[in-house]
């Protein structure tokens, strides 16, 4: 027995609660390989799941697709839980994801991280144990597949810094079965019989997990650690974190980085030559200018003119000694002549001759004695008697007393 | 190349010390002509093992 006719939402709501009620389409895991897939600004992510035969339609919101540590891919083979949801709008249904994992990854990932922390117990990824890179290699090994993008990359940026360095490739499988080994042994054989390798560069494009993973090998981690040669890394793209990366003496993001990082720019090499020849000769020229300046301030010429200037402010010193030392003797010897002179005049005043001048006589006895008082005198004594002009002999007659 | 394969570097290091001392105030004028000297050579050879280059990309066999 038919309904009668139904409308277009009536039918889309109608499967749609079949869909949300449905215990198994609530919650399915499905395996399958990414197409179609878009990043929406919005940040949710929309892409198809499909096998040989079939395909689904899928949306990642935006906050379950941020906290995701795997990369998504085109061609990718995952497993998608979620539930189914219908679009009522358009008719279509898809899965509305809750978890995805790229298929096998959970136990790669288990595996990376058990080696990578049993690696780093050994002192495998020291800091001490990383050899510098050399400056100026003389020669640069790549272990790589020989017709990858990497080895292109790496030739093309190591030609177009330098012009110098020899580059030696040593082909290797870099992913599927064996290729551990090849790059391993490779590692090795070109530090046990090549003595001129400076630095080798192992690595390979980007790619999926799984196709990385000869770089996640303890073998390969181990060959790299013992390389007596400086070892970069250069694995995928820069969010491609290997084993190898760690072991490495130093990790370049990309195989075109390890290229740049492995040698100088000879061009520039050049310029800093020529600036650095430049530089000591304009040195050598302001130590010549110094030297010379200071040969000019012992140049005997100056010298000589410098001494003669000297002689002649010490002679105008002398001569000013001299001449107050004159100046000095003269004035003493006239103040010596006027005391003289004062001298004379008191004597002159004081000279007896000028008292006998006046008419005075001096009176002296036998022995030349000045008589000073008649108490000197006897009777009849001589005396002389001396006067302005002459002398004169005479005899005392009588002493009278003053009355 | 083995025996003067650090020279480049080495060289160039070397370039680099007498330099510096070609710069420094006290160097006696015979010193310092032997450093400039000295520096001509050191920048003679890097330009010289530059000059030389000729790089070789080889691929080993299988």
């Amino acid at each position: 027995m038919a309904l009668k006719p139904v409308r277009v939402s009536q039918l889309n709501s109608y499967i749609k609660r079949l869909l949300q009620t449905d215990p198994i389409l609530g919650n399915v895991s499905v395996i399958g390989e990414i197409s179609n897939l878009k990043f929406h600004s919005s940040g949710h992510v929309y892409f198809s799941l499909k096998d040989e035969s079939s395909k689904v339609n899928c949306f990642l919101p935006a906050d379950t697709f941020a906290g995701l540590t795997c990369r998504l891919e085109e061609g990718i083979e995952v497993t998608a839980s979620g539930y189914i949801y219908l679009y009522e709008r358009g008719g279509t249904y898809s899965i509305n994801i809750r978890t995805i994992e790229i298929s096998g990854q959970g136990e790669l990932a288990a595996k990376f991280l058990k080696l990578k922390q049993k690696l780093e117990a050994e002192g495998i990824f020291d800091k001490a144990h990383k050899k510098p890179i050399p400056s100026f290699p003389y020669k640069v090994a790549v272990v790589t597949s020989e017709t990858g993008a990497a080895v292109r990359d790496i030739i093309k940026t190591i030609k177009r810094k330098n012009n110098f360095t020899d580059i030696i490739v040593y082909p290797v499988l870099v992913q599927g079965h064996g290729a551990a080994g090849e790059i391993s042994s490779a590692i090795d054989d070109l530090n046990r019989n090549y003595h001129d390798i400076d630095v080798i560069i192992t690595g390979r494009g980007g790619g999926s997990i799984e196709e990385l993973w000869a770089f996640n090998e303890e073998e390969v981690a181990r060959s790299i650690y013992n390389s007596r040669i400086p070892v970069i890394s250069a694995v995928g793209h820069e969010t491609d974190f290997t084993i190898a990366d760690f072991a490495a003496d130093l990790r370049a993001e990309t195989p075109t980085a390890a290229a740049e990082r492995a040698v100088p720019d000879t061009g520039a090499l050049r310029d800093n030559l020529n600036n650095m020849h430049n530089e000591i000769t304009e040195a050598l020229r302001l130590q010549m200018d110094k030297k010379k300046q200071r040969l000019e301030m012992l140049n005997p010429d100056m010298f000589s003119r410098d001494i003669r200037s000297r002689a002649v402010m010490d002679r105008i010193k002398l001569d000013n000694l001299f001449q107050s030392m004159g100046d000095r003797l003269s004035s003493y010897v006239s103040n010596y002549r006027n005391r003289i002179a004062v001298m004379k005049e008191i004597l002159d005043t004081c000279n007896p001759e000028n008292v006998l001048q006046k008419g005075y006589s001096v009176l002296t006895d036998s022995n030349g004695n000045i008589v000073k008082s008649t108490a000197q005198l006897t009777a009849k004594q001589a005396v002389t008697i001396r006067m302005a002009q002459g002398r004169a002999e005479a005899v005392i007659k009588s002493i009278m007393e003053d009355s | 190349m083995g025996e003067n394969k650090k020279s480049f570097e080495e060289t160039m290091k070397k370039l680099e010390e007498a330099s510096a001392k070609l710069k420094s105030d006290n160097i006696p004028l015979e010193e310092a002509i032997r450093c400039y000297e000295e520096g001509v050579a050191y920048y003679k050879e890097c330009i010289e093992i530059l000059d030389k280059a000729e790089q070789k990309i080889q691929t080993l066999t299988k």
